[in-house]
């Protein structure tokens, strides 16, 4: 892999001893398209997708969402076991979890809307306001944080132009500091909406930026 | 092989196949053996599967070390009441990253584990709780499975067996809390990952009220391979009490970073120095954290003396944990980083219990107080003293956590903590 874009993109890049395409690492080839309906039952809470297109109108839930949410019902023997899931599926139609959609889930699942609201909130993975396209999450926990971590996450606020937590002026980027993201091995360790991009460093962070704004999250 | 560096140090029972792609294709994985231990185990009977299990000495892989075919046998033998496998997949201590390797290289190997870990506890129903930030790894589990589901190996009558066990993949939200078992629970069934009070024990009262078993991700990934050669055989590695192999994900200052699945027992020191290439840029070695973020601080000293079992940590001061070794070199600044940890614990405690609440706050305020060059020496005392009344005193032991490696790094790298608060006092006469 001589041709890389840039060094990593979710796979150990240029610094392990395996020669392994991008798509051979993440398991694209193998997961392919999963359908917006979830596919199998057993699978079809795994897809809390934070996308770049965002409908903060969108209805909850309609079409193949609502397939998707009453599969995932019918795999918990009640339905507040379903309330992480549906929590996850408003956001990733919407971009974020408003009180307007827990509002919604509780009703859906039959709960208190103040009870939804403690566990929306206690959960930092829902977005409580609206994020920009990419979601740009670096983890500056210890062993990212060794590597320089700190020094990643300033290069991401200079070159997306805004401040930490804050959505950049184009709508484009939030920038947030993550806690371990299980990709130690890897630092730094940065996850942009549903992608892990690992072993970056300061100096890939334009051709990064480059990359989404170019390509979207793929 | 270890992923992303190999080393002949290895070896490799659960990470056999990391870096082969083709591995979490069905076909491949049950052309390379793969569910013939399912097979097996359910001929065999569930009592028989957790005496294999017993047998082989197999101690769970989070972080606790207990004894996973003991943890089996407490489950109820009747099946008048549903019982659940709750695999944790919530991987988030701060240095641990092997159970996302282990699932997108090798998806398979976990359903299979799983469902022998379901037929042993007499469940039909297992959930896999990822944590969600694994967006891309769910994905590849979630397709392995449904492959699984196609060919038979899970949903109603497996392999023609008259069994049945469902599994569901289940992602978490953002909590490190719903890694600890019992939160993991609450968060299952839609609740705040609230750890609960014991008793009741999770295999009288566990998941939605019912008889519940929680594994690891790693554990169960080993069971296909001992159900299939026997707890002998697993125990030609490793030592008496911590027999077989382990996951050691090695991160920080090496040269080469990574998961090395080595024979319990290793020797710390050669860890570093030969499977991981050595402290980078020649550098000299400081300090380790060998279990992940919640375990005590070693020094140079100690890690020469550490061999990587159960047992040896102890002996130096320190434990196993879930083998994350964090190497930290000269440069390390060991205040900052003790002052990260204690913020990553200030903002995952879940706020039920005051000791950790209120406890790894200010203790995060503190040791701020300290890098910013405006604390005092008393302030090492105050730390001392309010991390020791944090252990033993909250319903889970993230607080505990906490004290760990702030207690150790003041006692072992006292000198750092006082050139600062020095400097400081310097800065504020001037």
């Amino acid at each position: 892999m001589s041709d890389v874009p840039f060094k990593n993109p979710g796979w150990a890049g240029n610094t392990g001893e395996f020669d392994l395409s991008e798509d051979q690492v993440r398991g694209d080839d193998f997961v392919g398209e999963r359908p917006k309906h979830g596919g199998h039952a057993s699978g079809s809470a795994t897809m809390p997708y934070m996308l770049a297109e965002k409908n903060p109108d969108a209805v909850l839930f309609e079409g193949e969402y609502k397939e998707r949410f009453e599969k995932i019902l019918t795999r918990y023997p009640d339905k507040q076991a379903a309330l992480l899931p549906a929590l996850s599926l408003a956001q990733e139609l919407r971009g974020y979890v408003s009180p307007a959609s827990m509002d919604r889930v509780a009703e859906l699942l039959g709960l208190s809307p103040a009870y939804v609201r403690g566990v929306t909130t206690f959960y930092t993975m829902y977005n409580k306001r609206p994020v920009g396209r990419h979601l740009v999450q670096v983890c500056t926990n210890i062993s990212c944080n060794l590597c320089g971590a700190d020094d990643v996450l300033a290069a991401f606020l200079r070159y997306t132009d805004t401040e930490l937590g804050e959505t950049s002026e184009d709508g484009n980027f939030t920038v947030i500091e993550a806690e371990c993201l299980a990709g130690c091995g890897f630092p730094t360790c940065v996850q942009i909406n549903s992608r892990y991009f690992e072993n970056v460093s300061p100096t890939e962070v334009p051709k990064i930026i480059e990359h989404l704004k170019a390509e979207g999250d793929s | 092989m270890a992923y992303p560096y190999v080393s002949d140090r290895e070896v490799r029972v659960v990470s056999k196949h990391f870096g082969d792609p083709l591995q979490r294709r069905i076909d491949t994985y049950v052309e390379r053996g793969g569910y013939k231990a399912l097979a097996k185990a359910l001929e065999v009977g569930p009592e028989d599967v957790v005496d294999i299990v017993k047998s082989s000495g197999l101690r769970g892989r989070g972080g606790a070390g207990f004894p996973t075919g003991v943890k089996w046998s407490f489950m109820p033998k009747d099946t008048n009441r549903p019982h659940y496998l709750l695999c944790n997949a919530d991987e988030s201590e701060p240095g641990t990253f092997k159970d996302r390797e282990l699932i997108r290289w090798d998806p398979h190997q976990l359903i299979e584990g799983c469902l022998i870990g379901a037929h042993a506890i007499r469940a039909q129903h297992v959930y896999i709780y990822c944590r969600g930030e694994f967006f891309e790894t769910t994905q590849v589990l979630a397709r392995a499975l449904e492959d699984a589901y196609a060919k038979g190996y899970v949903g109603e009558n497996i392999l023609g067996s008259g069994h049945t066990i469902d599994v569901t993949v289940h992602a978490g939200a953002g909590a490190y809390i719903c890694g600890e078992e019992t939160g993991l629970m609450n968060s299952l069934e839609g609740r705040r990952g609230l750890p609960r009070i014991k008793p009741p024990f999770p295999a009288a009262v566990g998941a939605f009220g019912m008889p519940s078993t929680i594994n690891n991700v790693e554990t169960l990934c080993a069971i296909p391979h001992i159900v299939t050669h026997g707890g002998e055989w697993y125990r030609q590695w490793g030592t008496e009490k911590s027999p077989g192999t382990k996951l050691f994900c090695v991160s920080g200052h090496v040269n080469k970073p990574g998961n090395y699945e080595l024979a319990l027992g290793f020797p710390l020191s050669e860890l570093i120095e030969d499977v991981c290439g050595g402290v980078r840029n020649g550098n000299a070695l400081k300090a380790v954290i060998p279990g992940g973020s919640s375990v005590p601080i070693i020094n140079a000293e100690e890690v020469s003396r550490c061999s990587l079992d159960y047992e040896g940590c102890v002996a130096v001061g320190t434990m196993l944990g879930c083998a994350s070794v964090i190497v930290m070199d000269e440069t390390a600044d060991i205040v900052k980083q003790v002052r990260r940890m204690a913020d990553f614990y200030a903002h995952e405690s879940c706020g039920q219990c005051t000791p950790c609440r209120e406890g790894t706050t200010w203790t995060a305020k503190i040791l701020r107080r300290i890098e910013d060059g405006r604390g005092t020496e008393e302030d090492l005392d105050t730390l001392m003293q309010t991390t020791q009344n944090m252990v033993g005193t909250t319903i889970c032991v993230l607080s505990d956590s906490v004290a760990a490696p702030v207690q150790s790094s003041i006692v072992k790298f006292r000198d750092e903590y006082l050139a600062l608060i020095r400097r400081g006092e310097r800065v504020g006469a001037a």
